[in-house]
């Protein structure tokens, strides 16, 4: 087989983008709205799929070649290329880039085969394909990149999808403004991101001198990552760790991880697919996979490499805590996100960039997985997101209910000891055993990495407890919730559908006067409003029954929970997942890092108690339903959950800063520095050029004709004395 | 290689004279045969120029289908003129907005014939600026360009137009003025030194790179410089001296708009680029600081300002500073990256911001207004319109994969690694705030974009709105061509480009000796970048080079060390 054959891989996705693009709007409006649809959901699926398979094949040749063999690099054309710069379009097939691969076209296949049902009865329904099918061509550009610059193509590609699609229901400007959040805060990132690009050219265009045949190729990673070019970062470690940071800075934006994740939990407002597929499985990991490209530079940093365990426990922490004060499902599995992030980068920090990748490989199944649950659950019950109003849906979604348990499960890290354990299990055990037993990422002797395994320890427990508790809330207990105050329902009592027309009333706001503003998001409000492009909907009332899902949605369920159940026990195998991707042998900067530390069977055991420990609190608590402390009535609620419902007030802050900061010092410059500065010194040199005119009495109307007429004196005389003085120098001389 | 008269440089400068002077006997009622023949000259002259590309070669720095012709030999003027790397784009540039102007301007209802015999006079003065190898040739045509401009806006512009046209008209020409006077004081430098008047700037040039024009007037050059540094930062416009821009822009017809964004600021950059880099080269260094100073506030003033904009063209018109603020920043790294790249945003702010002021046009003869409040939830109504407008939006951001990518990238790569080196006294921090200015165009671009076109519904006027017909949609799509073409493969724009860019870098950084020079054709910079002797040279396409004079060193700023100052030429 020939390695050539990823073109198709890129291709088809792109194929299918330029057709959904170009074709989709008119196949559905000829071919009529039920038939088209399903023709175009097909379009979309199969090129997805089609990549998907040309990537197993090519991932098994590549798996029949000796370890250190495992990169082939294919040039398309010369993109950029001038004497100083020469970025080729070019694509690298080794163990990382095929991994993420498989996900994105794996993972996204099962995706759109899901959304092809739960999109069915949008109107925009090529639109939404369009967008998606693009999604996992710019997703691919970004792991197959041979270079930084594509890798960024489908870094700001990737994020303009994301843009795209959770403003995918434009009517409402709630979900513009998240779709503006998500691009604005990545963009954050991209500019750190950009810097760090611009050293690593600076450094190795510097020292050219020692590289050979690099002929302008200065992202490529072959160059960037080469021995002389190791030596070159080794020899300077304070720049090094500069890019480091910026790098990590770019993944921080994309990745979601404190102070940038704030896009995150806002991107919600996207069609739950878009939430499964890039806000959870793909673009979100893009990070990750960054910094396992980039491991090089990372390993030469502890001080970098301590920095990414911080950030990446305080947000694991971080947005484990504010899971607990929120009530929309989405939001809740959003913060999980943001928290199981939190935990790949721990690993990434700790060395074990392999971990990191495992974590990416398994989240994906089950968050992926919880996701497109969530969906159907949103879907059963006519477009309400309230956990607040779910209970007892396992009696009627027999195949969601039970996959979703699945992924409960798999998240929670459940495991008998270590002979058998959801695919979390094995992910997480891996990244809490490099991160406690090894001590790279530490500063002045100062082991962060082992804190932060200390935190992530906790936050494992935390997980455990608040997806039981989502568990608990929406599958079992009783029915009696689902008539309490549905989100859109137009009863005239519900503080609900109160504060929708409060928050429309005030778009501009971003602060409404009551903590039940920041609670009761904007998004929130948006899904609330989306349904209204479904043609039909109904009503959640006592009489309502919840429907399981159509074949082409619980399908896709049952794969991921397959995988979620087998996936972390197959590929923790005689670690056949790492050596894969990290040969032994081949982590050449650090050496060979531990797998555990020696006290590796206390902690399994402080994992087990974590997992389990968490679920039967959670069982403890939610076994009686929706406990009064966490009802409708936020007055009721404890003070921590109601800061950690509104972020800690975090988001707030910083679009107030951002918001009326920023507007006010814009308003300052236009208004004052433009109008009174600029103007001003001009119209006052006008005042003084029309005095001096009206002197000479030769000039009546106005500032600006005798403006003109002085600085044209003004020049002239200039001239005449330009002219006069050179006559003089040139005289002198003569 | 030889200069030849009048040629077919000169055809496609003058024949929209020839089309005006058409116009003028033509009878004003029939206002269809004046837009016919409007649309013809102007579409000729985009062929013309066309052709001039064809035969033109990115091979060599040198000027190209020179043509020259006495005008007042006695003071030593020529009609001289020529191209090379840096106005080829811009000459494709003026012709094709040129084109897509008139087409638009069948929107114009009143006083049609004199409307179109300005803008094919309007034409012919800005190619006339961008051909012009002569100083006084070059300063006569870059004031003409005014005049039309001036009565377009002032006659066929909103309502504050007299106060826009008499404030853009005095601010270009303040600046200019001072020009005038460094042009004069250049030719009488050139006299001093050579005895001859001239105000040939291949001839200057030549002599400056000989280093036997600046000797006894070094203490001049700053001045001199300033005087042509002036003249152009107004044109650009850089803050801040911007704030006849938005003014302009907002009063000016449609048209206007796209000729002033799309060509009469790249005179500026232009200029920088033809005169202001070639010919101060011992006090360039010096002036880089305060001017990168001035591109990094206008990065960020621009954004920040056109963030709370509620006009959507002055809002293009604020970020249109900041865009210009990069091509500045790139220009003034003088490294090869930031040069490349700030001449590939000059076109990339010609077509995307120019794209942006056609579609608001578009927009504005349907519904009469540019307001935020009037605007909003478009998207429904006008689906095509919207996807084009994302387009030329997401280019404005930069996205990669558009045009506008690859010119910001190269730009801040470029002034990155000169203030990584240290040079000129820059500092990171200036990077790192003009990278910046990359989010801030995120921001209000997307406002933008949400404002007009998310969001329900609510006027009753957009209702009813009709989404762009066919030739609209034609006219909008070629510019999400060039979007595209110049963002996945910008080689084709860059590589024509690359040699006249690097010969006017090492004009400005290299010292005597190591400098390219445009009258000497057995000169070249070879496909690394460097300086080389031709041995034989049988046309400007195909040489074989022998020596090398001055290697490129394309990413520090600094020249590579030259062993002894060559000795000073004697004067006369």
């Amino acid at each position: 087989m020939d390695f050539k054959l990823i073109w198709l891989v890129l291709g088809l996705p792109v194929l299918g983008f330029l057709i959904q693009a170009f074709f989709g709007g008119r196949v559905i409006s000829r071919m009529g709205a039920a038939s088209g649809r399903k023709v175009m959901g097909w379009l979309a699926v199969l090129p997805i799929a089609g990549a998907f398979g040309a990537a197993v094949g090519i991932t098994m040749e590549l798996a029949k070649r000796a370890a250190e063999d495992r990169a082939v690099v294919e040039t398309l054309f010369s993109w950029i290329r001038i004497a100083s710069i020469n970025v080729p379009f070019e694509v690298r097939i080794d163990p990382l880039s095929m991994t993420m691969v498989l996900i994105i076209t794996g993972i996204g296949a099962l995706i759109h085969l899901y959304a092809t049902g739960y999109m069915a009865e949008e109107k925009d329904y090529s639109r939404f394909f369009t967008y998606m099918n693009l999604f996992v061509a710019f997703m691919l550009v970004l792991v197959l990149g041979n270079n930084l610059v594509l890798l960024f193509i489908g870094w700001e590609g990737v994020g303009l999808c994301s843009y795209l699609l959770i403003g995918f229901w434009y009517k409402d400007l709630a979900n513009s403004r998240a779709a503006n959040k998500a691009f604005i805060v990545n963009r954050i990132g991209d500019w750190g991101m950009t810097l760090g690009m611009f050293m690593i050219v600076a450094m190795i265009a510097g020292n050219l001198g020692q590289f050979q045949g690099v002929e302008g190729r200065y992202l490529s990673y072959d160059v960037v990552f080469s021995s002389t070019a190791i030596e070159i970062f080794r020899s300077n470690p304070g720049i090094t760790t500069a890019i480091a940071l910026l790098l990590f800075v770019g993944a921080m934006g994309k990745s979601a991880q404190f102070p940038l994740y704030i896009w995150l939990p806002d991107a919600m407002a996207g069609p739950t697919p878009v939430s499964a597929l890039i806000h959870a499985a793909t673009m979100v990991t893009s990070g990750v996979v960054l910094l396992n490209r980039c491991n090089v530079i990372f390993q030469l940093s502890p001080v970098a490499s301590s920095v990414v365990c911080v950030i990446g426990a305080f947000t694991a922490l971080f947005a484990a805590l504010i899971a607990f004060g929120q009530t929309d499902i989405k939001k809740v599995l959003a913060y999980s996100t943001v928290s199981q992030l939190g935990y790949m980068f721990i690993a990434c920090g700790a060395g074990a960039y392999w971990a990191g990748l495992f974590h990416v490989t398994t989240h994906a199944f089950f968050k992926a997985l919880l996701f497109l649950g969530s969906g159907a659950v949103i879907h059963a019950m006519a477009h309400n997101q309230d956990m607040r109003n779910y209970g007892n849906l396992l009696k009627y979604l027999k195949i969601t209910g039970w996959t979703m348990v699945i992924g409960w499960l798999a998240i929670s890290g459940v495991a008998v000891w270590t002979f058998f354990g959801f695919a979390g299990f094995y992910s997480k055990e891996s990244i809490l055993g490099a991160a406690f037993g090894n001590n790279f990422a530490s500063i002045n002797g100062v082991n962060y990495g082992f804190y932060s395994a200390a935190v992530g320890l906790l936050v494992a427990l935390l997980t455990s407890l608040y997806m039981t508790r989502m568990t608990m809330l929406t599958f079992f207990g009783n029915e009696e919730r689902w008539k309490l105050i549905p989100a859109h329902s137009h009863a005239e009592h519900s503080d609900h559908a109160h504060h929708a027309s409060h928050a429309h009333e005030h778009e501009h706001d971003h602060h409404g006067p009551d903590v039940e503003s920041f609670f009761f998001n904007e998004e929130e409000l948006a899904l609330a409003h989306a349904h209204e492009d479904h043609e039909h909907h109904h009503e959640l009332d006592e009489n309502h029954v919840p429907h399981e899902v159509p074949t082409s949605m619980w399908m896709p369920l049952v794969i991921l929970a397959a995988l979620s159940v087998l996936g972390g026990f197959v590929l923790a195998q005689n670690n056949v997942f790492e050596y894969w991707l990290y040969p032994k042998g081949e982590l050449t900067i650090l050496g060979e890092l531990e797998h555990h530390p020696h006290w590796h069977e206390l902690l399994v055991g402080l994992s087990t108690v974590a997992a389990y420990g968490g679920i039967l609190i959670g069982y403890l608590i939610y076994r009686k339903g929706l406990p009064k402390s966490e009802g409708w009535d936020l007055s009721a609620w404890n003070p921590f959950r109601r800061a950690a419902g509104n972020q800690f007030g975090y988001d707030k802050s910083m679009v107030d800063i951002g918001v009326d900061g920023g507007g006010a010092l814009a308003n300052f410059s236009w208004k004052v520095l433009d109008a009174k500065g600029v103007d001003g010194v001009v119209n006052g040199l006008g005042g003084i050029s029309a005095g001096i005119g009206r002197a000479f009495g030769a000039v009546q109307s106005g500032f600006v004709r005798s403006y003109a007429l002085l600085m044209m004196l003004g020049g002239a005389g200039l001239v005449g004395y330009l002219v006069y003085l050179l006559t003089v120098a040139q005289g002198g001389a003569r | 290689m030889n200069a030849t008269g009048f040629g077919l440089l000169s055809a496609m400068t003058f024949l929209p004279m020839l089309g005006v002077i058409l116009l003028l006997i033509w009878p004003a009622e029939d206002v269809k045969a004046i837009r016919g023949v409007t649309l013809v000259t102007t579409f000729i002259t985009f062929i013309l120029s066309l052709f001039v590309l064809i035969r033109f070669t990115g091979n060599t720095y040198h000027f190209q289908l020179l043509e020259q012709v006495p005008w007042m030999p006695q003071m030593g003027i020529n009609y001289k003129v020529g191209v090379d790397g840096i106005s080829i784009w811009l000459i494709l540039l003026t012709t094709f907005l040129s084109f897509i102007s008139v087409l638009f301007s069948s929107y114009v209802k009143t006083r049609v014939k004199q409307y179109m015999a300005f803008m094919l006079l309007l034409e012919t003065t800005m190619l006339g600026v961008f051909i012009s190898l002569d100083l006084i040739l070059f300063y006569a045509f870059f004031e003409a360009s005014l005049i039309p401009m001036f009565f377009l806006i002032n006659i066929w512009g909103g309502e504050r137009r007299t106060y826009a046209a008499v404030k853009f008209f005095i601010f270009t020409f303040a600046g200019s003025i001072f020009m005038l006077v460094g042009i004069i004081a250049l030719s009488q430098i050139y006299r001093a030194q050579f005895g001859s008047l001239t105000f040939d700037i291949v001839k200057i040039q030549s002599a400056i790179a000989q280093g036997s024009f600046w000797v006894n007037f070094v203490q001049w050059q700053v001045w001199i410089f300033w005087a042509f540094a002036l003249a152009f930062l107004v044109k650009c416009p850089m803050v801040p001296f911007h704030t006849w821009l938005p003014d302009a822009h907002v009063e000016a017809p449609t048209a206007g708009s796209v000729i002033l964004a799309g060509v009469l600021l790249k005179m500026g950059t232009y200029g920088f680029l033809r005169f202001v880099l070639p010919f101060f080269p011992d006090v360039i260094k010096d002036q880089v600081l305060p001017i990168m100073i001035l591109a990094v506030i206008g990065i960020i003033y621009g954004a920040v300002v056109a963030a709370v904009q509620v006009d959507v063209k002055k809002l293009v018109a604020y970020s249109s500073v900041a865009h210009m603020g990069f091509v500045m920043l790139g220009i003034f790294s003088l490294t090869h990256n930031g040069l490349m790249g700030g001449a590939m945003q000059q076109l990339n702010h010609g077509i995307s911001t120019g794209a942006l002021f056609l579609l608001i046009g578009l927009l504005y003869e349907r519904i009469h207004t540019r307001m935020f409040k009037d605007l909003g939830g478009l998207k429904a109504q006008m689906p095509i319109y919207a996807a084009i407008f994302l387009i030329v939006m997401l280019s404005s951001v930069g996205l990669p994969t558009t045009n506008g990518f690859i010119g910001e990238f190269l730009a801040m790569l470029g002034a990155f690694e000169a203030a990584f080196a240290g040079a000129y006294g820059l500092n990171i921090g200036l990077s790192v705030i003009a990278g910046f200015g990359v989010v801030l165009a995120a921001v209000y671009l997307l406002v933008m974009f949400m404002r007009t076109f998310y969001g329900p519904n609510e006027n009753p006027t957009n209702q009813k709105l009709r989404d762009l017909k066919p030739w609209e949609i034609v006219m909008a799509s070629s510019f999400v061509l060039f979007i595209f073409w110049a963002g996945l493969y910008p080689n084709t724009f860059l590589a024509p480009m690359e040699k006249s860019i690097g010969a006017v870098r090492m004009m400005a950084i290299n010292p005597v000796g190591q400098r390219p020079n445009w009258d000497d054709v057995q000169t070249e910079i070879d496909a690394d970048g460097n300086l080389v002797k031709v041995a034989v040279r049988d046309s400007f396409a195909s040489y074989t080079s022998t020596e090398l004079i001055a290697p490129a060193n394309l990413h520090f700023p600094a020249p590579a060390p030259v062993a002894s100052r060559p000795e000073v030429i004697a004067r006369r």
